[in-house]
This record gives C-alpha cells, sequence and structure tokens, in this order.
C-alpha cells in the first residue's frame, strides 16, 4: 500500500470513528482549547501507530486503547503542547450547533460532570460501558479480566444509580 | 432515572454526535503530516546523557580510588567508595527506565501502557532516594586522619554530630520516601515544583493501576 493509499484509508477510519476522539477528549479535557490539542494529539499518536495496527483488534478496540492511552498519560500537559508547539490551529473535530432537546442536553452535560470527576481509569471503564462494549472487547481495552469487568462495572453502575436516581 | 435510561440518554448524545460532529479532513491530514517525535523518543537522549555522563563520573572516581588507595584518608577513600556505588546503582535505574520505555507501547491495553509509563517516572523517585543517601559522605569525605586526636575533641564532638545527623536523616528520608508518604506535609514539601508534579501523579495512577487489577 502506498503511503497516500495508507493516509486515504487512516482518514476514513478516523472518519468513521470520530465520536471516539470527541468523547474521550470530552471526558478527560474540560478545557477547549486544550481539548482541541488532545484531539491533535491522539490524531498523531493513531497515525505513528498505524503501521503496527493488529488485524485481530477491531478499528474501534485500537482508537480505544490509543485514545485513553494518550488522554490519561502526560501527553496533554501544558508543557508538552509548547515542545510540539502544533503549528496547525483549525480544529480536527467541530460540533455543529446542539439541538439537543434541552432536558437532555443538561442531562448529558450532567452525566459529562460527573465523568469528569473519576479517577483516569474510572472513566475509561465507564465510557466504555456507556458504549455498551462487550466485557471482552472492554477486557482487551483495559487489560483486565472479563470477570474484573464484571466486577468493575456492576460497582459504576451502583454510583451512577445513586448519582443520576434523583433526575 | 435507572441505569437504562443512562444508557438510552448516552445512546441520544451519540446519534447527535454521529450527525452533527463534523469531521476536518484536511486538519487531520496536516497532523499526519508533522514531523513530531513520541513523548517517550523525546526522553530517551537526556537519559542516555545521563548515563553517559554518570559512566565518566564513575570510571573517573574508580579511578582515583585505585590511585590514591595507598595514599589517601581512609576517609575519602570510604567517601568515594559509597560515593560511586550510589552512582552505580542510579545508573542502573536510568537503564532500567530505557527498558521500559522500549516496553511501553501506546497501542497496547491502558493498564499495561499505562503501568510502564507510571513505572518510568516513579523510579525517577528511587534516584532521588538514593542521592538522598550520599547526604553524610559529603561531611566524611575531606576529614584528614590527623584531627583525630584528644586536643579536637570539640571539632571531632561537631563532625561526628554532623555525620550522624545527616546519616539518620538520610535513612529517614531514603525509608519513607515512597507512595504511602505522598500526602504528607514534608513530601508535598520535598517535591514540591511543577517538574514533580508529573511523578506525583504517576504514583497516584500506579497506585490505581494496582487497585484494577485485584
Amino acid at each position: 500500500m502506498s503511503t497516500a493509499e495508507k493516509q486515504g484509508l487512516f482518514l476514513q477510519i478516523l472518519e468513521k470513528h470520530k465520536g471516539i476522539l470527541y468523547k474521550v477528549a470530552h471526558a478527560y479535557c474540560a478545557d477547549n482549547e486544550q481539548r482541541k490539542d488532545l484531539i491533535q494529539e491522539i490524531v498523531i499518536q493513531l497515525w505513528k501507530s498505524f503501521n503496527n495496527y493488529k488485524e485481530q483488534f477491531r478499528y474501534s478496540t485500537w482508537i480505544y486503547r490509543i485514545a485513553l492511552n494518550v488522554a490519561i498519560s502526560d501527553y496533554r500537559k501544558e508543557h508538552r503542547r509548547k515542545e510540539i508547539a502544533h503549528p496547525i490551529s483549525n480544529n480536527i473535530l467541530e460540533l455543529a450547533e446542539n439541538d439537543m432537546p434541552d432536558e437532555k442536553a443538561h442531562q448529558v452535560k450532567q452525566l459529562q460532570e460527573f465523568i469528569n470527576t473519576l479517577k483516569d481509569l474510572d472513566k475509561a471503564l465507564i465510557l466504555l460501558y456507556l458504549e455498551e462494549k462487550p466485557y471482552k472487547e472492554i477486557a482487551a481495552i483495559m487489560g483486565i479480566s472479563e470477570t474484573n469487568v464484571g466486577t468493575k462495572i456492576g460497582r459504576i453502575k451502583i454510583i451512577l444509580q445513586e448519582k443520576f436516581s434523583i433526575l | 432515572m435507572q441505569n437504562t435510561d443512562i444508557l438510552a440518554l448516552w445512546k441520544t448524545y451519540d446519534n447527535k454526535l454521529e450527525t452533527s460532529l463534523q469531521f476536518n479532513k484536511k486538519t487531520a491530514e496536516a497532523v499526519t503530516q508533522l514531523r513530531v517525535t513520541s513523548f517517550l523518543s523525546s526522553m530517551r537522549p537526556l537519559k542516555l546523557f545521563t548515563i553517559v555522563v554518570g559512566l565518566i563520573w564513575v570510571i573517573f572516581v574508580d579511578t582515583l580510588i585505585i590511585n590514591l588507595y595507598s595514599v589517601a584518608s581512609p576517609f575519602f577513600i570510604i567517601s568515594a567508595g559509597i560515593q560511586v556505588l550510589l552512582t552505580k546503582i542510579a545508573i542502573g535505574i536510568y537503564i532500567y527506565q530505557l527498558v521500559l520505555m522500549h516496553q511501553a507501547d501506546i497501542s497496547e491495553n491502558i493498564v499495561i501502557t499505562q503501568y510502564h509509563l507510571a513505572k518510568i517516572k516513579s523510579t525517577t523517585l528511587l534516584i532521588a532516594r538514593i542521592l538522598f543517601l550520599q547526604l553524610p559522605i559529603w561531611a566524611t569525605f575531606s576529614l584528614p586522619l590527623h584531627i583525630f586526636n584528644k586536643e579536637n575533641w570539640l571539632l571531632l564532638l561537631v563532625i561526628f554530630i554532623i555525620v550522624l545527623a545527616f546519616s539518620i536523616l538520610s535513612i529517614w528520608l531514603f525509608v519513607n520516601i515512597n507512595l504511602a508518604n505522598k500526602d504528607k506535609k514534608w513530601f508535598r514539601l520535598i517535591f514540591n515544583g511543577r517538574e514533580w508534579q508529573p511523578l506525583i501523579r504517576s504514583m497516584e495512577l500506579l497506585e490505581e493501576i494496582e487497585a484494577y487489577q485485584m
């Protein structure tokens, strides 16, 4: 495959899974500007790892692994930003005007705020749970056993239930 | 709101993103063309430089010890010997960090990758602990043998107190600088600067990883 073909395929995969990038960035970055940088960083790392993509995993699994690893790591730190000095100021992802009903939009916002308060690994797990990923895939992304995934998700369900029971 | 409602809410949000999220292909394409070294690759030259400088220092001090063994004060020989031994251990840790960097793969699962990344940073703390162990030898290496007589008892008492205080402090710090004490005031005071923040965060993450594997 030529570089142009490879790049074309990469952008196609990225476009198909753009939601993952957006949701991960939102969970780990509250600041708009930093979020834009984090998305750029994730795209860079995905592209750098694209040659080593293992077909045994689905693209979504591969993207989740890298996106979450980049978000959890120190990549998004300010000093790193200056070091990289990305010359690209445009956003890779732009959200068009929100036409969600007010009540739903408010509930989503509350859910996002709740996710933001969680520890790094719990954030990753809750995102995968909300995405309704099968335990097998969650286990492959997180690197824990399926039984452990079940236990941790059980705990998250209780916290979610407590937090949102009044809504 | 039940869990099923929460999942349904997320699904609505997901569908909304599918339709409203615009992917800027041109920008993404430009990003793939950036020549950026990875975070770990950028750390490697500094580690290698430190190892090389450390090795030069070790060779220099070892040469001094061998050549001055019969003429220098035993305090100098023993102090220099301890210092060079601790430097060798620190070099060993830097080499271990390079191995961890080699093993770290951003496309691996979260627990493995984050463990490697956090371990690289947290082993820097081990180097700091070892450096603290060197404290007493800076008070002993220049002691000449001839001061050890009755007339100098007051000076010897002062030196003894300083060396004892440094030894107790360095051993205490070596033992107590660990994950369990990261929230203590004295710990936060020593590791206060911005440069230590990623290290503290790594220690917290290591704790989280350990809890996740249970």
